[in-house]
């Protein structure tokens, strides 16, 4: 995710706000389909409702994941 | 040239090099298979309107103005973010409508320019082309995210697309019913 964003692993933290790392919105729309792709995980629109950081993204996928 | 079709033409090529971008980026991520290829071809069309849109603005002797936001970037606002490729392809055939249809509107404008009239009919007919594209993938994706969700998806994104787009009229109000002398319903 570091290297689709173009920023250090580092500033990947829990409580890092997913849009204060990225420049455009749209980085995140395909940022997110990738990950889908990746781990073979199916959302909607609606699971991604409340999803601020990116701790709240990874658990996202977690929960999916299961 | 007159300052607001100067404007309206450079926010048309604004808004294709960002759908360019977009498609580009997700073309790039996704796996091999139709929709890859095809998302591809409507990549490559929309760099290609961009470049008629300068070309056209070059040939009528004016530079295009440089833009931040494009209209895309209000329809995430209204719309929320598209999560998968679905929500993606729903929110594409809607904008794409609304692309003819605003093409068609400016189109017929009174004493429109020629080489500006040129330029949607040959914009006009790579869009067609789009809906059609987009339409059979939503379609075969029903067998994966079933029907009944694609139409709702397309419900919500067509609500958000009549916001954003009477947004934009009330925005530009002045510009753009100067150019397109259309009267707001």
């Amino acid at each position: 995710m570091a290297a689709f964003l173009k920023i250090k692993a580092t500033k990947l933290t829990d409580e890092a706000v997913l849009t204060d790392l990225v420049t455009e919105s749209f980085i995140l729309v395909e940022m997110v389909i990738e990950l889908q792709e990746e781990f073979s995980v199916r959302l909607v629109q609606e699971d991604l409702k409340h999803v601020k950081t990116f701790g709240d993204l990874i658990r996202v996928f977690e929960s999916h994941a299961k | 040239m007159d300052e607001n079709e100067k404007w309206i033409l450079s926010f048309y090529r604004t808004s294709e090099i960002t759908g360019a971008l977009f498609f580009g980026r997700l073309a790039k991520g996704m796996k091999p298979g139709p929709i890859q290829r095809d998302m591809t071809k409507h990549f490559s069309d929309e760099s290609l309107h961009a470049w008629y849109w300068q070309k056209c603005l070059e040939d009528l002797n004016e530079k295009p103005i440089k833009m931040r936001e494009s209209y895309q970037d209000q329809y995430l606002e209204a719309a929320g973010m598209p999560v998968n490729i679905m929500e993606v392809l729903a929110i594409t055939q809607i904008f794409e409508k609304r692309v003819i249809q605003q093409y068609a509107i400016h189109s017929q404008a009174p004493d429109l320019n020629p080489l500006i009239r040129n330029t949607f009919e040959k914009i006009m007919q790579d869009e067609k082309w789009h809906i059609e594209w987009v339409g059979k993938a939503l379609k075969e994706l029903e067998s994966e995210y079933g029907k009944e969700l694609i139409e709702q998806t397309i419900k919500k994104f067509s609500k958000a697309d009549k916001e954003v787009y009477e947004k934009t009229l009330d925005e530009h109000e002045e510009r753009l019913r100067k150019i397109l002398s259309i009267r707001k319903k």
